[in-house]
């Protein structure tokens, strides 16, 4: 039990776990992910295909071999932080008994002074034992390992509680429309556009949330990097699309309203006579014969916008191409065409606050855990009256060659 | 005029490295010391055009491969200086004034022209993300060309035991702690700023996949010289294997699997 629980434990096992995840990784970056088994067929064959969809290959990263090897990284990197960090109690002490046991490297009582001088100059802490003076830096150095390990694993904990547990939704609204999610929250957009002041290129939205609970935040602009966080919600700027847009009058009660259209629809009063609404294109081109051709948009421009309809009246249906301030009147509705209008298409997150917090926190004592680690390196000087010694857990050949060119300076100016 | 600054600082590092080695194999100190001020004049000149440039696309210049390799090679002079104005080594030259060199060559057959900052990229992380991570790829670079010059040493007879080898061997290592640290923060950040764009920490793009692949390789790399005391000529061949896949992780990934950075 005990072998078992030491290798858990060693640093072994955790470099065999590591290679694991780089062999994924390198497989997971060059197939392709995510694709139907036709495409790897098609460009590896079909042998080479059935072994990447056997090994899981297509989806390397929720393959279950995948998800247990982060979960062996996570035990090991507990059990290797947890048990090692009661040898770390006492280390300031073994330290400095190091120095006072290290070999000695003879210098003049001079020298000895100016090392003395040297290192009280750079504030390092001094502690006399037996006419020895121990001086010593960077002891929190010794925590740098163990806080690096410890913010790694509550990065892949808690990294993958966030990825499992964020809600995410993705909606076209249109400008001043609203959506209402599941939960009772709503999102509204007042306005959209895809060029800033100055003409440059920027997908903006103007949108509002409202929490179940009524509490609003403000009108806000998003773009891409700049999303609208409130409560638990977030919404993001994602995609935008260009939509048909016809004002309806009923001619009978003077009711109106405006209309956009994002996909084929019927637009009746009566479910007989009304306006068929096939696409919107982006332009057109007129032949000498006087024969339009269509053209679709592929940049997302709608430079001379044309409405293929069918006009469905007394029976007749006919193709009619309409053009934006065209009208007409159909089964008792007066239809104008506008000019088409953006949307945005939004993604909105449910995703808890404290576990984000949580997060952020795993980033920072990474960071200062590795700095700890690289640079804040223990290390005890032990100066006596004809040597010194130099005692430190990692190699420390800067401060060796600090102390030789001291000592070199010293011999130069006598 | 500006573009002339960029190819200028190219041909001062092309200069500082050859008169660095030749001063090497000649032994004459002479030439190595003049070749660490022409290196510096080459770093003086790169920043003059980066900082141009900065100002006439009023932005930092690290949005596209030129302008990130341009920043890349700036940050191995940058280093290189720096660690010889402390050091003054000859290791310090011979590695870092062709790693400048090399690099900005790469650079001089990207395209240069100035382009608006693209939607995506116009965020507070920009200058943190991508400055991190030119520097961190700059400390492996010298820290790979450490590697090389270590073997080559070794390979005409330089004793291993040496304090000139050992300084060659735990300089790669401590370029490799300074890498590994701006890596990761590189790593983070960039997970930060996804999320902020993208709404998704971590999307196992080939970029970040293969970051992530190099981050995994330097901590093995520092956790073998920790668990096998390995130092050295296997430290020196790890460091090199390394930097490979740094590299690739710069240009091969834009060539071969694009992905979501694609513009970089
Ligand atoms: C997942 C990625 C990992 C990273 C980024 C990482 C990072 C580090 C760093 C930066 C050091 C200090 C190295 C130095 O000072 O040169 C270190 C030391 C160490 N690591 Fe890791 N580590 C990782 C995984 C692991 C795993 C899985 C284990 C398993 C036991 C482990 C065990 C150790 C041990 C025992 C030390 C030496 C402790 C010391 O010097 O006080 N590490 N690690």
């Amino acid at each position: 039990m005990k072998k078992i629980l030491r290798f858990l434990r060693s640093m072994t096992f955790g470099m065999i776990l590591l290679c694991g995840v780089l062999v994924c990784s390198f497989a997971g970056s060059m197939i392709p992910q995510q694709r139907d088994a036709m495409h790897y067929v098609n460009l590896y064959g079909g042998r080479a295909a059935m072994l990447i969809l056997a090994l899981r290959f297509d989806n390397v990263f929720s393959a279950p071999y995948f998800i247990a090897l982060m979960a062996a990284l996570c035990l090991n990197l507990l059990l290797c932080s947890v048990l090692r960090v009661r040898s770390l109690r006492g280390s300031a002490d073994r330290l400095k008994d190091g120095a006072m046991a290290a070999k000695c490297t003879a210098v003049s009582a001079e020298q000895a002074e100016k090392l003395r001088a040297h290192f009280a100059a750079k504030r390092w802490r001094c502690e006399q034992r037996n006419g020895t003076a121990l001086y010593t830096a960077h002891l929190a150095g010794y925590y740098g390992s163990f806080l690096t390990h410890l913010a790694l694993l509550a990065l892949l904990v808690v990294g993958g509680l966030v990825l499992a547990g964020a809600e995410v939704i993705d909606r076209t609204v249109m400008p001043g429309s609203s959506i209402t999610l599941e939960d009772g929250a709503r999102v509204s957009v007042q306005d959209f556009r895809i060029e800033d002041e100055t003409g440059r290129l920027d997908f903006m939205s103007t949108v509002q949330i409202t929490a179940p609970d009524g509490r609003q935040s403000e009108m806000t602009p998003i773009r891409v990097n700049e999303p609208l966080r409130y409560g638990v919600y977030k919404v993001y700027q994602q995609t935008y699309g260009t939509a048909g847009s016809v004002t309806v009058v009923n001619e009978a009660t003077g009711g109106s309203e405006r209309i956009a259209l994002t996909e084929p629809a019927f637009l009746t009063l009566d479910g007989v006579n009304g306006v068929y609404f096939q696409m919107l294109y982006a332009g057109y081109t007129v032949d000498e014969n006087g024969n339009f051709t269509l053209i679709g948009s592929t940049s997302g421009e709608y430079d001379d916008p044309v409405y293929d309809i069918r006009v469905i009246a007394d029976g007749e249906t006919t193709a009619v191409l309409a053009f934006p301030g065209d009208e007409m009147s159909v089964g008792g509705v007066a239809f104008r065409f506008e000019p088409p209008v953006s949307y945005p298409g939004l993604r909105i997150k449910r995703q808890s606050g404290a576990l984000l917090g949580a997060l952020y926190a795993s980033f920072v004592l990474i960071t200062a855990g590795l700095y700890m680690c690289f640079f804040l390196r223990p290390v005890c000087v032990a100066v006596g009256g004809d040597g010194y010694a130099v005692h430190s857990p990692k190699q420390q050949m800067g401060l060796q060659l600090e102390i030789e060119g001291l000592l070199e300076k010293e011999d130069h100016g006598q | 005029m500006r573009d002339a600054c960029f190819f200028g600082a190219l041909m001062v590092y092309f200069a500082a490295t050859a008169m660095q080695f030749a001063g090497v194999a000649l032994k004459r100190t002479k030439l190595t010391a003049a070749a660490a001020k022409v290196f510096a004049a080459g770093l003086v000149l790169h920043t003059v055009y980066s900082v141009w440039r900065g100002v006439d696309a009023s932005r930092l210049p690290l949005a596209n491969q030129f302008e990130f390799a341009s920043g890349f090679a700036w940050a191995c002079a940058v280093l290189g200086v720096v660690l010889h104005l402390r050091m003054k080594q000859d290791w310090v030259l011979t590695v870092s004034a062709p790693a400048a060199f090399l690099v900005t060559s790469y650079a001089a057959f990207q395209p240069m022209e100035i382009k608006d900052l693209m939607p995506a990229l116009r965020s507070v992380w920009f200058g943190l993300h991508i400055g991190s991570a030119a520097f961190s790829y700059a400390a492996f670079a010298i820290a790979g060309g450490l590697g090389v010059y270590y073997l080559v040493k070794l390979s005409r007879g330089a004793d291993a035991a040496s304090t000139a080898m050992r300084q060659a061997d735990y300089m790669a290592y401590r370029m490799i702690c300074l890498g590994f640290l701006l890596l990761t923060v590189v790593i983070l950040s960039g997970a930060i700023w996804a999320e902020q764009a993208w709404s998704s920490w971590w999307s196992w793009d080939p970029k970040e996949t293969w970051a992530l692949i190099t981050w995994i390789i330097y901590a093995i790399y520092l956790h073998q010289r920790l668990r096998l005391n390995w130092q050295g000529k296997r430290m020196a061949i790890l460091a090199i294997i390394s930097l490979v896949c740094v590299l690739f992780t710069f240009a091969g990934v834009n060539i071969l699997l694009p992905g979501l950075h694609s513009y970089a």
